[in-house]
């Protein structure tokens, strides 16, 4: 079979294959309690990957994910005590800010996505040091628990960070497949010449690309210091190598157009399975980022449209 | 000495080579003609090695060879002289000259420059350019460029056994008069060292210069004229094919516009750049072509009527409105569709499907509170695939698998299904088989009876005369001359050319 019609279902076979070996090799990891533990732990990652997904699937980049996430914890612990629930609010819509300032240097001063999210990162990393003083901030466990215990609650054996997952994955492919903002992204990502003479606005489009982005980096941020009860300004770094990689093994290439937010919850139980398969074979933590570097150097090889790419610098 | 027996290229939907026999004999020189899309540039890959063909055999002094690329083509003699010139602007003429084979002037790794520019000194002296060597390519002339880069090709004499074989594509085509004597002139005295392929679209210098033309039509080689055996006309009519006829543009279906109904207005438009003073107006119903040599500024003003190009003075106004701020989100609201000139490019997204494709410049037509109405979305497409007999098995097809013509289709059922009613045609036939080029001029007279403003920049001279209602020439940004197309008093090739050059 050739190698073009095989592509798309790589990521699936490559998650029942790796499902499969680790099953075999640790006869306690198929057991349902540790599948959705294991599924549970990894839901920051993954609302992440998913916000990652948009930015990547109309060809550009968000390497601000991961210092936005970190901000957001920090803000979240700061305003806790002041905001209550509405701190929700107010972390979303930093992180839709942000995005929309990566998506205007993107696409106004045409700085490209990889250095415009960088430096946007630099911004959010100076934010999260100013306000949270260099330090590690505790959230106020009675109000944490009052305001967004339900997050991290269960719902008979199910962790509600799942359910908050798969409302969240909903969300986004209803927004991919059925909505016009979803077309008009495929559009840009697919063939963005094409797009704009069809008379799509795309600096609009790409800027909410940028922003979905930020929000949903946000988002997991928020849950992150939900779940840690706190936050500090470095406290998510090693998010964004794993969420980038979700990213790509799911099958949403850097040239962007194909794959979206389904390939990404594919993707991001993939990671998983590596994740929990290198703490079994007890690789230490400082290792896991190699290997995560390795595998996402697979993973945009075997992706890449090299049609769409004349050369790589 | 070089031979092409029976080769064969084949593309997704096309068949760019049928069987073409070809050679060249020691210091010949062969022209090559054909009209667009009649498989010359695929021919001239072949030939250095950028396609390889799929049937049949390339013969260099009668061994069978296969190249991989085009440096292992090189290693035979075979060189090409680029039309869209390859030499790199910001290096010097000697590091151009031997780009990639540096390495007889390395000593220790480090380049011996002198002895570098004393070699290119000597290639040099072959095209008779006297300059030095060291000069960055970016200051040199495009006539300079051009000698560099014919010697850059020289230089394989002394790297390979055997005989040159070089390619010259278009190497007139922006040349000045005195330019190309010189020109051919050189390449006449070369062939002492070098056989020479002659591509152009101007047919006197083809006839001037080469000792035996290929006449290509369709993919295929249609005749072979020895020197002075035929007339210009003649080889015109192997080239087209038939005689061109008013059935051919569906002159027969030419209908008087609606003069009442203005659509666009132009006055005193002037573009950043070259384009200045163009005035202008199209009716309901009329085909108005812009004629003119390539960078004469036809697709600059088709732009600036689309909203990409912002006009820097004067006023624009679409159905009476003013339009100077447009943008092309705001063009297709005001009706006006764009077919642009690279389909492949931004005529259609690859990897979205047909209805996809078709309503991507509708999709708040299609959508209510921005959820799309995918369902209709796919009725549309059914019914304009129908109507525009487009070959696609269903809607869901990726439209780049089509084939050339239908993707154009779809192209224009994009805009058509979306009620355009002025359109902006930027070489609509441009690579498309004969069959698919009358659908298209049929689509042209279609939308003009339904009253459709059509603006036409046409392939060839011939397509727009046949076409149009009114034909506008323009060169170095302005406008020469406007005539008056009607049935039975249509200018001449002569007549457009006479202002075109």
């Amino acid at each position: 079979m050739d190698f073009q019609r095989f592509k798309p279902h790589l990521p699936w076979i490559t998650l029942v294959v790796l499902v499969a070996a680790v099953g075999i090799v640790d006869d306690t990891f198929l057991r349902p309690a540790n599948l959705l533990s294991l599924a549970g732990d990894i839901v920051p990652l993954f609302i992440m990957a998913l916000g990652l997904t948009f930015a990547i699937y109309i060809g550009g980049i968000d390497l601000s994910a991961q210092s936005m996430a970190n901000l957001i914890t920090v803000v979240a612990s700061v305003y806790l005590a002041s905001l209550g629930a509405w701190v929700a609010l107010l972390c979303l819509f930093v992180g839709f800010g942000f995005g929309m300032l990566s998506g205007y240097v993107t696409t106004r001063l045409l700085v490209p996505s990889f250095i415009s999210t960088l430096a946007v990162g630099g911004l959010a990393f100076s934010l999260a040091q100013y306000l949270s003083g260099q330090r590690a901030l505790n959230m106020d466990a009675v109000q944490r628990d009052a305001v967004f215990g339900w997050m991290i609650g269960k719902t008979g054996m199910v962790p509600n960070e799942l359910l908050i997952a798969a409302g969240l994955l909903a969300i986004t492919l209803f927004i991919e497949r059925r909505t016009t903002l979803g077309r008009a992204l495929k559009a840009v990502g697919a063939g963005e010449p094409a797009a704009a003479a069809s008379g799509i606005n795309v600096a609009r489009y790409k800027i909410l690309a940028f922003a979905i982005s930020g929000t949903l980096a946000s988002a997991a941020g928020l849950l992150f210091a939900v779940k840690l009860s706190g936050g500090a300004p470095t406290i998510a770094n090693g998010f964004l190598l794993p969420a980038i990689v979700a990213v790509l093994v799911g099958g949403t290439p850097l040239t962007g157009g194909v794959g979206g937010v389904l390939n990404t919850a594919i993707g991001t139980m993939i990671v998983a399975v590596i994740r929990s398969s290198m703490l079994y074979f007890n690789i230490q933590a400082t290792q896991q980022q190699m290997v995560f570097g390795l595998v996402l150097i697979v993973a945009i090889a075997l992706t890449i449209d090299r049609a769409k790419l004349r050369t790589v610098k | 000495m070089y031979e092409l027996k029976k080769v064969d290229k084949k593309f997704p939907g096309v068949h760019a080579l049928k069987a073409v026999d070809f050679h060249v004999n020691r210091g010949e020189i062969v022209g090559l003609v054909g009209e667009n899309g009649a498989g010359k540039s695929t021919l001239m890959k072949v030939i250095y090695g950028a396609y390889q063909p799929d049937g049949g055999q390339i013969m260099i002094d009668g061994k069978a060879v296969r190249f991989g690329n085009p440096r292992a083509a090189m290693e035979y003699g075979i060189g090409m002289v680029f039309q869209e010139q390859s030499l790199i602007a910001n290096l010097t003429i000697m590091e151009n000259i031997f780009l990639g084979y540096e390495a007889q002037f390395v000593r220790f790794g480090v380049i011996n420059w002198k002895a570098m520019a004393e070699a290119a000194k000597k290639q040099l002296a072959k095209v008779k350019l006297d300059i030095d060597p060291a000069t960055t390519t970016a200051d040199l002339s495009f006539a300079q460029r051009q000698l560099v880069e014919l010697a850059k090709v020289l230089t394989l004499e002394e790297r390979v056994q055997g005989n040159l074989v070089i390619l010259l594509d278009e190497p007139t085509s922006v040349l000045a008069k005195e330019e190309v004597q010189l020109l051919f002139k050189l390449v006449r005295e070369l062939t002492t060292r070098a056989s020479f392929i002659f591509v152009s679209h101007r047919m006197d210098e083809v006839m001037e210069l080469s000792d035996r033309i290929y006449v290509m039509k369709d993919g295929a080689v249609v005749d072979v004229v020895e020197r002075g055996q035929k007339t210009v006309e003649q080889i015109q009519h192997k080239m087209v094919g038939r005689n061109v006829d008013k059935e051919y543009y569906r002159e027969q279906r030419q209908v008087p516009y609606d003069a009442g109904k203005e659509l666009v207005r132009l006055e005193n438009v002037d573009l950043v750049g070259r384009v200045k003073n163009i005035n202008l107006t199209l009716h309901a119903g009329e085909v108005l072509c812009l004629v003119g040599t390539e960078g004469s500024g036809r697709e600059a003003i088709l732009r600036a009527m689309y909203g990409m190009r912002t006009p820097a003075s004067g006023n624009l106004s679409i159905k009476g409105q003013p339009a100077n701020t447009m943008t092309p989100r705001s063009a297709v609201e005001r009706g006006i569709g764009y077919v642009p000139r690279e389909r492949k490019v931004e005529g259609i997204v690859a990897g979205m499907n047909v209805y996809e494709n078709m309503t991507l410049s509708q999709l708040g037509r299609h959508s209510s509170a921005g959820v799309l109405r995918i369902a209709g979305e796919r009725a549309l497409a059914k019914e304009w695939i129908a109507k525009l007999s487009i070959k696609a098995s269903s809607e869901m097809v990726d439209c780049g698998n089509l084939s050339g013509g239908n993707q154009q289709k779809v192209v224009l059922a994009k805009w058509r299904s979306g009620g355009s009613d002025i359109m902006l045609l930027d070489h609509p036939t441009r690579g498309l088989d004969i069959g698919a080029k009358e659908d298209v001029y049929d689509m042209i007279r279609d939308m003009s009876d339904a009253g459709v403003g059509i603006v036409l920049v046409a392939d060839t001279l011939e397509e727009a005369i046949g076409l149009s209602h009114t034909i506008i020439v323009v060169k170095d940004g302005a406008i020469q001359k406007q005539f008056d197309c009607a049935v039975g008093a249509k200018p001449s090739l002569l007549d457009l050319l006479h202002y075109m050059i």
